[in-house]
């Protein structure tokens, strides 16, 4: 293996991040290549995490655009502050100035609300890990004008200028596979699928991110919840819930598993009536026994 | 990396010259002598979904092997064989399956390639007026002609009636400002029109026995219309739920065909709970307040009606509106008497025929929020 990619795994893993070398090599690749890194796997798998640790690792500043429905070109670059530019009209309304001196005036640095692509673009010591984030939240337009935005890093304002990225940015984009990514995107980008991890896996974040938990129960509530992403749910739990679950757990003093304390606690894995209401009905049938049970 | 990729390209896997460069450039960054770190990388670089892993490490084993197997690097390298023509139809009789396999053994040229023949008004509304199953096999190709461009006519008028009205919406600030500059006051108000959200459908098609013919009709039907919508997503389901919006966007109507056929499934009996439950399940996000969701299937459920009623009330709670289509209703006699309709009738917001083409393009009237 490639000492960088190497390094990168330790790096991970100092950084409190569990992780393999697919993982790696894609971050290693992403940032070599200073191709865009998109991410994609279920909801709470640590796909954020990975754009955390990658600014951690490189000690630069994460910039996050949170991708939504409805997301446009003013809310992903740049605004002018309205608000700010009528007050300050109304208040030299009585100085003698001439509209374009005036006009000049409100439409500069001190009135431009800078949104996180135009961050991006103006750091100025370092390159930035630019993370966008649910990006399949967002609609196709919007990703034409990332894409837009990635290929050029520069960015015209008309009333101040065009301004270029002294350091173009680290992009990661993160996605849960809701709804199907252009290929445009998926051309320009690196690929990464990060699935459910595989027991041993689970279970070392699960020690390294909530070490007061013991050995046994760690696995146990891994075991747990593996069996339950094999129910057929509305709402999969992912690792986030395991480790969410075990903090609970962790609070409660708990030391082993057993049924009232599943019970009380499920709040913190199942978000749904219906999920809760079919596990519910399954430890009543057969207990606990099945869902601890190694495969 | 060029020979590579041509592999790829040749087993389905969509490569740019891009990738090619970057294939190269990413040599540079790993180390040559492990296979597998060589394997993680270049897949980070050529395939850009799971499902297109499968193929990329049959061909990367097959493509980076030792000389002295060439024989076998060769062999493997050879394209899966196509069927040219469809697997023969089972052994079923009935017009249905004899008119598409027919439709699949024409030419494949593409849906509005040859000028169409318009007919007269008059002919028109007998030939809307016909159930599909009762066209010829020679008449159905010009029948699905004429159901594309009354489509295409209706996705225009769709998307014209949800242009926004001359009334005034929310302040548009900026557009105030730069129109007040030289006063004071902001006098001269200039308004934002409302961004229209778009509507988006899903289809869920029954293609179990009979209903295939129907489904075909209604999918491309939508499809054709789908500029009026923000999104249109198509399943099938018989005993399991296929996700075949992919395939309607082959190039060619033959290749349309062709994906199709291989979801067909003549199993006979149809559990249409299960298919709505699989549904709720790999694809909750699909359905919103915004969404259409239109149900295809004359009801025959070999499956669970409570089960039905349950996954169909999950939609219903989520969806905007919910349409379900029987071609049965086509005869006037028809009452609703299966378990599975029954259970499915009180659930839904609209229940009408899709038999015919006078009946597509009535659905299409009911196709906005």
């Amino acid at each position: 293996m490639r000492d960088d990619i190497r390094k990168i795994q330790e790096m991970m893993e100092a950084a409190e991040y569990v992780t393999d070398a697919p993982v790696a090599t894609s971050v290693h690749l992403a940032t070599r290549l200073r191709k865009p890194l998109l991410i994609e796997g279920h909801a709470g798998v640590g796909k954020t995490e990975i754009a955390k640790v990658m600014a951690r690792m490189l000690g630069t500043n994460l910039i996050r655009l949170q991708c939504y429905e409805g997301l446009d070109a003013a809310a992903m670059l740049y605004e002018w502050n309205y608000q700010k530019q009528i007050l300050h009209i109304k208040l030299h309304e009585t100085s003698g100035r001439g509209a374009s001196e005036e006009e000049r005036e409100i439409f500069s640095e001190p009135f431009l609300l800078r949104r996180p692509l135009l961050q991006a673009i103006t750091q100025l010591d370092q390159p930035p890990v630019l993370l966008v984030d649910e990006v399949d939240r967002a609609d196709e337009e919007a990703e034409s004008f990332m894409l837009e935005v990635f290929s050029d890093w520069q960015v015209t304002i008309p009333e101040i200028g065009t301004i270029k990225a002294s350091h173009p940015p680290y992009v990661v984009l993160t996605s849960n596979r809701t709804r199907e990514l252009s290929d445009a995107l998926r051309r320009r980008c690196l690929y990464l699928w990060i699935d459910y991890p595989d027991f041993d896996k689970e279970v070392r974040i699960v020690q390294l991110k909530v070490p007061q938990i013991n050995q046994s129960l760690a696995r146990d509530l891994t075991r747990f919840m593996e069996s339950l992403r094999r129910m057929r749910l509305a709402k999969v739990p992912g690792v986030a819930e395991t480790l969410d679950w075990a903090h609970a757990l962790a609070a409660l003093h708990a030391d082993h598993l057993d049924e009232a304390l599943v019970s009380e606690t499920i709040g913190a894995v199942l978000k749904d009536a219906d999920d809760i209401k079919r596990f519910r009905a399954e430890v009543a049938k057969s207990g606990l026994g099945p869902l601890l049970a190694t495969p | 990396m060029v020979r590579f990729a041509a592999a790829l390209r040749r087993h389905g896997t969509p490569v740019t010259p891009e990738h090619v460069t970057d294939g190269v450039r990413a040599l540079q960054y790993l180390d040559l002598a492990d296979r597998e770190e060589v394997r993680r990388g270049l897949r980070a670089v050529f395939a850009g979904r799971p499902e297109d892993f499968a193929t990329f490490d049959r061909v990367f084993d097959a493509f980076w092997r030792p000389t002295t197997e060439a024989d076998r690097v060769a062999e493997a390298l050879a394209p899966p064989a196509l069927p040219e023509h469809a697997p023969p139809g089972l052994e079923r009789a009935g017009r249905e399956t004899l008119a598409l396999d027919a439709w699949q053994d024409e030419g494949d040229g593409e849906v509005g390639d040859e000028p169409v023949s318009v007919p007269a008004a008059s002919e028109l509304e007998a030939v809307a007026a016909r159930d599909f199953s009762t066209f010829s096999p020679d008449q159905l190709d010009e029948v699905f002609r004429i159901t594309l461009r009354i489509a295409r006519r209706l996705a225009r008028r769709i998307s014209r009636r949800r242009r926004p009205s001359a009334r005034r919406g929310r302040i548009d600030l900026r557009r105030t400002l730069r129109a007040n500059l030289t006063r004071g006051e902001l006098i001269d108000l200039r308004y934002r029109r409302r961004k229209r959200k778009k509507v988006r459908l899903v289809l869920l098609c029954d293609v179990s026995g009979s209903m295939d013919l129907y489904s075909r009709f209604l999918l491309q039907f939508l499809f054709a219309l789908q500029s009026a919508f923000s999104r249109v997503e198509t399943f099938t389901f018989s005993v399991r739920l296929t996700r075949v919006t992919e395939h309607l966007r082959a190039r060619s109507y033959r290749e349309v065909l062709r994906r199709l056929e291989a979801v067909r499934d003549w199993s006979g009996g149809t559990k249409i709970g299960e298919s709505l439950a699989e549904f709720n399940r790999r694809w909750p996000a699909l359905v919103d307040r915004r969404t259409i969701v239109i149900i295809l299937s004359d009801g025959w459920d070999t499956g669970d009606p409570d089960l039905l009623a349950a996954e169909l009330l999950r939609i219903k709670r989520r969806a905007g509106r919910v349409i379900w289509l029987n071609p049965l209703l086509g005869n006037p006699s028809y009452e609703p008497l299966t378990r599975g309709m029954a259970a499915a009738l009180p659930l839904v917001h609209r229940f009408a025929a899709a038999h015919n083409l006078a009946a597509l393009r009535e659905l299409a009237g009911s196709l906005s929020l």
